[in-house]
């Protein structure tokens, strides 16, 4: 007998519809039948089936309530129940409590059943297949997750390293280095950091739980600019921030807007200009915070404004080539939180970002 | 340069250079003139219950890296929690670590014997300014 064929535990209290089935069927699936549904828990016990039909009317326990009693233990069979009677109630009944997947009228066309039997196997399959799919999609999510762990710390602390010896080596001046080589080493090594913590950022935008807390803009905004002033200490940073009510919203994934954001609009200045500048406006109402990031730098060129926002797009016309997924990041993160970005760019002239996120303080109370 | 002049900083890295930078740091800037390296959270925990008898334990300050393979920083913290109270009131835990793992950086801030974690490269600013902030009442 073939490994993969169909097979099929048929419950019947008459036995000569039980030969029947096997009569018919027998050679194109597997069959097992079983005369009360207490005979075919037994049988269950023993062999694996893919299908069961039952029959609705049987002394002491019914199709219904044996499909009932065994879907916990068991969910994976298809259900089939065959009854004499079009009684729309136990049809009903059957399929709300026992999970049947088709009812069968008696006496059954061959025909019939045997399409119902192929369509049920079908679904087996594909039940099973997405069992699988899930468990192979949980495996891989806990590697990415390990994946990320380890890239954030034993791809991170050789670099760290790297720079804890050039910091030394400048402390104690040990090193000659009229080239200037050191302090290249050291810009490269920032530049793959940047990069490693571009790609956790992403991944925990992807991953993390949207959180809502308090947010004061003035202090979050500060503390950006604290961050990005030993950049270009040329800018002037003008802070602007009308906050009457409560904001509340997810801190981490703002403040990764904010940064990456910030650090364009720092790091896109021209080299030649007198009073480079970055001007954060931040406007809250009670449903929603507006942003905007503007800035007097290189600006984008009209045909690559479309594209700034895909992953690892870089403009071809400026020095700084970036990781191409600052702004990718930015928008990915104001989808998980419901906001909207804007942008408005004169090449040569400037740039400026809108965004706009949603204040849940509203949606609380 | 700190004024205790007992004091002693104890450094539990499992990677080498980081305990031979970190060391470097500490003389070069005159933080303390002991320093002691463990490459391994056990090795350091084995010294410390030696100390445990000792009369007098000097002002300590334990540099404490985070990832480290079979006991690492969060595991010491553990096995440290069970010293007595008089080797833990002498011994303050700085963790360092390069770590970017939120988990990492709030377990460390939720821990009462931490006092801080300072990010890797360790800078000499950062170090004196944490070693000052402990002493401070001395």
């Amino acid at each position: 007998m073939k490994e993969n064929r169909i097979r099929i535990l048929y419950i019947d209290d008459e036995v000569h519809n039980l030969n029947a089935f096997r009569a018919s069927f027998r050679r194109s699936y597997e069959i097992y039948t079983a005369s009360s549904a207490q005979e075919g828990k037994l049988l269950l016990k023993s062999i694996d089936v893919h299908i069961i039909i039952a029959d609705q009317k049987m002394p002491v326990s019914t199709g219904v309530d044996f499909f009932n009693e065994i879907k916990d233990q068991l969910p994976d069979p298809i259900r089939i129940l065959l009854t004499g009677y079009t009684d729309v109630e136990d049809i009903i009944e059957a399929i709300n409590k026992g999970h049947i997947f088709s009812y069968v009228k008696k006496p059954w066309d061959e025909y019939e059943l045997h399409n119902t039997i192929s369509n049920a196997f079908e679904m087996y399959q594909a039940r099973k297949q997405l069992k699988e799919k899930i468990t192979e999609l949980e495996k891989i999510n806990d590697e990415l997750n390990r994946f990320i762990y380890s890239t954030s710390h034993d791809l991170r602390s050789p670099l760290m390293s790297v720079l804890g010896i050039i910091n030394l080596a400048r402390l104690d001046n040990s090193v000659k280095d009229p080239n200037g080589y050191v302090d290249m080493i050291e810009s490269c090594i920032l530049k793959l950091d940047g990069f490693i913590q571009k790609i956790i950022e992403y991944y925990r935008n992807s991953r993390l739980e949207v959180e809502y807390e308090k947010i004061d803009f003035d202090s979050l905004l500060q503390e950006c600019i604290a961050a990005f002033k030993p950049q270009n200490t040329a800018i002037e940073f003008q802070l602007n921030i009308d906050q009457p009510v409560d904001f509340k919203g997810d801190t981490f994934r703002i403040s990764v807007i904010l940064n990456n954001l910030i650090s364009n609009a720092v790091k896109y200045q021209k080299l030649d200009e007198v009073n480079p500048k970055v001007n954060l406006t931040v406007k809250v109402e009670p449903h929603k915070a507006t942003i905007w990031i503007e800035d007097n730098g290189i600006g984008i060129l009209s045909e690559h404004l479309n594209n700034i926002f895909k992953m690892f797009f870089r403009s071809k016309n400026n020095n700084k080539p970036g990781s191409g997924i600052g702004l990718y990041i930015v928008k990915e993160a104001l989808n998980k939180i419901g906001g909207t970005i804007n942008v408005e760019s004169k090449y040569g002239e400037g740039t400026q970002f809108e965004i706009t996120i949603p204040n849940r303080n509203d949606f609380d109370s | 340069m700190i004024s205790i002049p007992d004091l002693r900083i104890i450094l539990i890295d499992d990677n080498e250079i980081d305990l031979v930078l970190h060391e470097k740091l500490i003389t070069l800037q005159q933080i303390s003139r002991t320093v002691l390296s463990f490459s391994s959270a056990s090795k350091a925990l084995e010294y410390l219950t030696s100390n445990i008898n000792l009369h007098r334990i000097p002002p300590t300050v334990i540099l404490l890296d985070i990832q480290m393979p079979e006991m690492d920083g969060f595991e010491f913290l553990q096995a440290f929690a069970r010293f007595p109270p008089k080797m833990q009131s002498q011994c303050h835990i700085v963790m360092v670590s390069s770590s970017l793992d939120y988990g990492d950086i709030n377990r460390t801030d939720a821990n009462p014997l931490v006092v801080k974690l300072l990010k890797k490269p360790l800078l000499a600013k950062d170090l004196k300014e944490t070693v000052g902030e402990i002493f401070r009442d001395f």
